[in-house]
C-alpha cells in the first residue's frame, strides 16, 4: 500500500503529514461499489469511523476527493490527507488526532464560505458540497474572478445549480458541460468567448 | 456520502417557465386592478373599517390576487430547487392556478357589488386553490430538515393559512347571515394572520435564501431563522388571540413579539447584506428598503387600535401600512427581480448564451414604480390620519401610475424574453 501511494501522482503537496506512517498500514474501506449502484455510503463511512479509538487511523477509496467528509470528519477529530491514485480512483487517510491541522501539507486552499479548491490538470477544482445556500453560489462566484485567461472551473457540486447561470452569465460565464453521478454533480465552467 | 446526499443528485426541478410565469401576470394584472378599483371607488376609502364595497373588493386584489399569487408562483418554482424535493405534479399545480385565478376575480367582484353568490363561489375557489398550495408546500416540507430558517417559517405560514382560511369563510358568511357577535374582530384577526402570518411568514422565509443569494452575501446563521420563527409564532398566537377575544393587551403583546422578531430578522439580513460581494445593490433593493423601514413602522401602528385608540382611522392606517407599505413593497421588489432572474435561468434551455438579467430588466418602469408607490404610501397615509380628501386621490392617481409601470416593466421583461427565445431558435435550427 505504502508502494500504491508513493508512485501515485501527489494531488496534496508540501509533502505526507508525520501521521500518514500509521495510518498506511490500515486497510482501505473502499466505497466506489456502493457509489456505483447508488448507495450513500455515508453511514457506513460514519460506523467506521466511530469504531477509530484516539491516534488510531482510517482509510477511504473514493471516486473523487470526498471534501464534505473530510470537513465533517475533521470535526470530529480526523486529520486528514488524500492524494489522487488514478482516474476515479482518491485515496483518503484520516487519523484520529484532534483533526487541527487537516489542511496542513495540502495544497488546497479553503475559501471564507468553507469551500475547499485545488488545481488539476483539466482546471481549478472547488467543492461546494454541503455549503448552505448561497454560500456555493459565493465561493464559485468568488473563484471564477480569480481564475486565469482561458482557465476552465470545476465544480463539484451536490445538484445542479440552476441560480448560478444567470450570475454566471452577468460575468461572462457559462456552464459548458455538467456531469452528474451519485453525490457528485460536477460543473465544467468556461468563460463565454 | 453524506446524509440525504443520494436525493441531492436528483433531477431537473426546474418547471416549464409558462408555469410560474402565469401566476406573476395575474399578480401584476390584480396589482393594476386594486388600484383601479380604489380610484373608482375612492368615496369608501377614507374612514373604512370593514364592509362590503370596492375597498374590501380592491384589497382583496392586492392580498390575495398580489400577495399570495406571487408567493404561489415564487414557491412552486423556488421551494423545490432550494429543498431539493419535488413540490407536487405539474397537474396539481395548473390546477391550482385554474381554481384560484378566476377565484380571487370572482371574489373581487362579489366584494365590489355584494353579490353573495359571487363571494360564495370565489371564496370557495380560493380557499381550494390555497389548500391545494398549502398542501404542496406542506409535503414539500415534510422531510426537509437542513434548512430551518426556511421552514420554520414556511410552516408558521401554512397553520396561519389554515386559520385565515376558517376565518375568511366565516366572515364571508356572516355577510349575509349576520351570526358574528364582533364581525371587525374577526376581520382583524383575519388580517393579522394573513398579512403577518400567511405572506408575513412566506416573505421572512424566503428572504432567508433570496436576498443573501440575490446580493451575494453569507448565509443566514439558523438560529437567527429559528429565532424569528420562535418569536413570531408566538405573536401570531397573541395578536390574532388576543384580537379575537377582545383582550387589547394582549394583542399588544403579540405586536411587540412581532417587533422583536423584526429586530432579529432585519439584523440578520443586515448582517448578510455587510458581507455582499455585489458592492452595489440592484434597482429592486430599493424597494426592499421601503418594505424594511414599513414592517416595524406597521407593527407600531397596530399597537395603537389594540390599545383603544379609535379604528377610524388608527386601524385602516394600520392595515394600510401592512399590506401596502411592507408586503406590497416587499413583493413587488422580488416580483421585480425574480421575473428576469428565472427568464434568464431558463433562456440558456437550448444551449445557448443566457440572457443577461442586466438586459432583460429595463430600469425606467421601475424608477417609475419606485417614485409612484412610495408617493402613494406617504400621500395616502397623511389623507388617513387627517381625513384629507385631495391627498387621497393623488395617493390613488400615483399608485395606479406606479402599477401601469410596473405593467410595462413586466411585459418588456416578457417580450425581451421571448425575443432571446426566439433568436435562441433560430440559431439551434441552423446548427
Amino acid at each position: 500500500m505504502a508502494g500504491d501511494v508513493a508512485s501515485a501522482g501527489i494531488n496534496e503537496a508540501g509533502g505526507p503529514p508525520e501521521w500518514l506512517s500509521l495510518a498506511l498500514d490500515a486497510p482501505p474501506l473502499d466505497v466506489r461499489s456502493l457509489l456505483a449502484q447508488g448507495v450513500d455510503p455515508f453511514a457506513t463511512v460514519m460506523e467506521a469511523a466511530s469504531g477509530i479509538e484516539f491516534g488510531g487511523s482510517l482509510v477511504i477509496d473514493a471516486p473523487f476527493n470526498p471534501s464534505p467528509l473530510r470537513r465533517i470528519l475533521a470535526g470530529r477529530g480526523f486529520s486528514s490527507y488524500g492524494r489522487k491514485l488514478g482516474e476515479g480512483h482518491w485515496r483518503v487517510f484520516f487519523h484520529l488526532d484532534g483533526g487541527a491541522d487537516w489542511e496542513s501539507g495540502a495544497d488546497v486552499e479553503v475559501s471564507p464560505e468553507g469551500a475547499m479548491s485545488w488545481r488539476e490538470e483539466d482546471g481549478l477544482h472547488i467543492d461546494v458540497r454541503k455549503l448552505a445556500p448561497p454560500n456555493p453560489m459565493l465561493a464559485i462566484l468568488r473563484l471564477i474572478e480569480s481564475a486565469g485567461p482561458g482557465e476552465t472551473v470545476v465544480v463539484h457540486h451536490e445538484r445542479e445549480p440552476h441560480f448560478l447561470a444567470p450570475e454566471l452569465a452577468e460575468r461572462g460565464w457559462r456552464i459548458a458541460r455538467v456531469s452528474s453521478e451519485v453525490v457528485n454533480v460536477r460543473l465544467w465552467l468556461e468563460r463565454v468567448i | 456520502m453524506f446524509p440525504g446526499s443520494f436525493m441531492m443528485g436528483a433531477k431537473d426541478r426546474l418547471l416549464p417557465p409558462s408555469i410560474p410565469y402565469r401566476f406573476f401576470v395575474a399578480a401584476v394584472f390584480f396589482h393594476l386592478l386594486a388600484w383601479v378599483l380604489l380610484l373608482v371607488g375612492n368615496e369608501g376609502v377614507l374612514g373604512f373599517v370593514g364592509g362590503q364595497g370596492m375597498t374590501l373588493a380592491a384589497l382583496h386584489l392586492i392580498t390575495l390576487g398580489t400577495l399570495a399569487m406571487t408567493a404561489m408562483g415564487a414557491a412552486i418554482q423556488l421551494l423545490p430547487v432550494a429543498t431539493r424535493r419535488p413540490l407536487g405534479p405539474v397537474w396539481a399545480i395548473k390546477l391550482m392556478f385554474i381554481l384560484y385565478a378566476p377565484g380571487v376575480a370572482l371574489f373581487a367582484a362579489g366584494l365590489a357589488h355584494s353579490f353573495a353568490w359571487a363571494q360564495h363561489a370565489g371564496a370557495t375557489l380560493c380557499v381550494v386553490g390555497l389548500a391545494l398550495f398549502g398542501g404542496l408546500v406542506g409535503a414539500n416540507l415534510r422531510r426537509v430538515d437542513d434548512l430551518p430558517g426556511v421552514t420554520r417559517h414556511a410552516w408558521l405560514a401554512v397553520a396561519s393559512l389554515i386559520g385565515l382560511a376558517i376565518l375568511g369563510l366565516v366572515l364571508v358568511i356572516d355577510f349575509t347571515k349576520g351570526f358574528l357577535p364582533d364581525h371587525t374582530s374577526v376581520a382583524a384577526a383575519h388580517a393579522v394572520l394573513a398579512g403577518y402570518g400567511f405572506m408575513g411568514m412566506l416573505s421572512a422565509g424566503f428572504s432567508f435564501v433570496l436576498i443573501p443569494m440575490f446580493v451575494l452575501g453569507s448565509a443566514v446563521p439558523d438560529a437567527v431563522g429559528k429565532r424569528t420563527a420562535q418569536l413570531s409564532g408566538l405573536g401570531l398566537v397573541l395578536g390574532a388571540g388576543g384580537v379575537l377575544v377582545g383582550i387589547g393587551t394582549l394583542s399588544a403583546l403579540g405586536a411587540l413579539l412581532g417587533l422583536a422578531a423584526t429586530i432579529v430578522y432585519l439584523r440578520g439580513m443586515l448582517a448578510s447584506l455587510k458581507t455582499r460581494m455585489k458592492k452595489r445593490l440592484e434597482p429592486f433593493f430599493r424597494m426592499v428598503w421601503v418594505a424594511w423601514a414599513l414592517l416595524p413602522v406597521s407593527l407600531v401602528a397596530a399597537l395603537l387600535p389594540a390599545l383603544g385608540a379609535p379604528l377610524d382611522p388608527w386601524a385602516e392606517l394600520w392595515v394600510f401600512l401592512l399590506v401596502f407599505g411592507w408586503l406590497l413593497s416587499f413583493v413587488t421588489a422580488i416580483l421585480q427581480r425574480i421575473m428576469p432572474f428565472l427568464a434568464s435561468m431558463h433562456s440558456s434551455a437550448l444551449g445557448g448564451k443566457p440572457a443577461l438579467l442586466s438586459h432583460l430588466s429595463p430600469k425606467l418602469p421601475v424608477d417609475i414604480h419606485l417614485g409612484c408607490h412610495t408617493a402613494a404610501l406617504v400621500l395616502i397615509s397623511v389623507a388617513l390620519v387627517g381625513g384629507w380628501v385631495w391627498p387621497l386621490r393623488l395617493g390613488l392617481i400615483a399608485g395606479l401610475a406606479g402599477a401601469i409601470a410596473f405593467g410595462v416593466y413586466t411585459v418588456e421583461v416578457l417580450r425581451r424574453y421571448r425575443s432571446h427565445m426566439a433568436a435562441a431558435v433560430a440559431a439551434h435550427q441552423q446548427g
